[in-house]
């Protein structure tokens, strides 16, 4: 029967009880369990192959498993496995989807712009939307943001995911060609699918932005500090 | 009369610095040059604070030189303190003050939409007037 523990734990981690006295308390020389060890299978360790050639012997005991062939001069210790479980970023309390967010550094910093979702990655999904203020589908950092208050109703979206955010790499080399060819104009081209996809999102939330009075041209406007203005003491 | 508000026992205080800004409390006693003892409703309590921490108002009770906190809150409600206070520009301006403080980022700029339409407006009737006088 299932009970708390017959011991208990002195100040300074010390148990109070003895091994022999937990035992006897336990009453654990009437539920000794003996476990009933399996029996040892015989495996075969060498093994006889037959070898060609007459002056070979005909035979020749084998082991079954090979030594390896290199094998570290010293025993070393191997690491601990890691068992870390990769969680995605905690988000802010204050960043919700639908919340009007400034942007802080980049080409697009002092815009203020509207977070779609968390993604995958951790970055925020964020859209200016891009017929207001021209930011496009953009993942920003949670870190290079300031959270407004105002929140826009946002309707379902479509799925979106890291993918469409993945660059094509530089050209590597073939193995004949002595040189990579940069010459040729490998400037970022915005892929059809991706304005599809914007034109798609714009549709569904510059309406849910202009049910708001004045959110619109809020949106088009930049953050800046006026004098007097120290953003430690504003709320946002 | 050069002063009309003096440091007196029973002269209600703004307080405007410190831990309780934005309360008010009655002069009670005077400890030195610089410090009062101030005693006032469930906020504040009896404390000392420094002379430059506190406004002076407008508003005076009765009340007799170090007497008990039961006495002083009495006091302020037989003389209707609290709805004087709520009248004086001190009281009003710290209030304004305070919810402009509060304001979000969406409200500041509506705000400053409002403001500079207002000021056009104003402009261009003064100008107006420049002109017709």
């Amino acid at each position: 029967m299932a009970h708390t523990s017959r011991n208990s734990t002195l100040p300074g981690g010390v148990p109070k009880l003895s091994r022999s006295a937990v035992y006897k308390k336990r009453a654990l020389y009437k539920r000794k369990k003996v476990a009933t060890v399996p029996a040892v299978k015989e495996v075969a360790l060498t093994k006889t192959k037959t070898v060609a050639g007459e002056k070979n012997g005909g035979t020749r005991t084998v082991p079954v498993q090979k030594s390896p062939r290199f094998y570290p001069t010293e025993d070393c210790k191997t690491p601990l496995k890691n068992r870390r479980v990769v969680k995605p970023t905690k988000l802010r309390g204050s960043i919700v989807p639908g919340s009007v967010v400034i942007l802080l550094a980049g080409s697009h910093r002092g815009k203020r712009v509207v977070v779609l979702k968390q993604l995958p990655s951790g970055l925020l999904l964020v859209t200016g939307p891009y017929k207001i203020n021209g930011v496009p589908l953009r993942r920003v950092d949670q870190t290079y943001v300031i959270a407004t208050s105002t929140k826009v109703e946002l309707p379902a979206l479509p799925a979106i995911g890291d993918e469409i955010f993945k660059r094509k790499g530089k050209p590597t080399k073939n193995e004949k060609e002595m040189f990579v060819d940069n010459a040729g104009d490998n400037s970022y081209k915005i892929s059809a699918e991706k304005v599809a996809l914007q034109k798609e999102i714009d549709a569904l939330v510059v309406p849910a932005v202009k049910k708001v009075d004045m959110l619109q041209s809020y949106l088009r406007s930049r953050f800046t500090l006026t004098k007097g203005q120290f953003p430690h003491e504003m709320k946002f | 009369m050069l002063y009309k508000r003096y440091i007196e026992i029973g002269r209600v205080c703004f307080i405007r610095l410190g831990d309780d800004i934005g309360k008010s409390g009655v002069i009670v006693d005077l400890v030195d040059q610089k410090h009062l003892l101030i005693d006032g409703p469930d906020g504040i309590g009896r404390k000392v604070l420094r002379l430059n921490q506190v406004a002076l108002t407008d508003i005076k009770i009765n009340i007799p030189r170090g007497c008990k906190t039961k006495t002083v809150r009495t006091a302020m409600a037989k003389e209707g303190v609290e709805a004087k206070l709520a009248a004086t520009s001190l009281v009003k301006k710290f209030a304004a003050k305070n919810a402009k403080a509060q304001l979000g980022d969406f409200a500041r700029f509506k705000n400053r939409v409002a403001k500079t339409a207002s000021n056009r407006k104003i402009r261009s009737t003064v100008r107006k007037l420049k002109k017709s006088s």
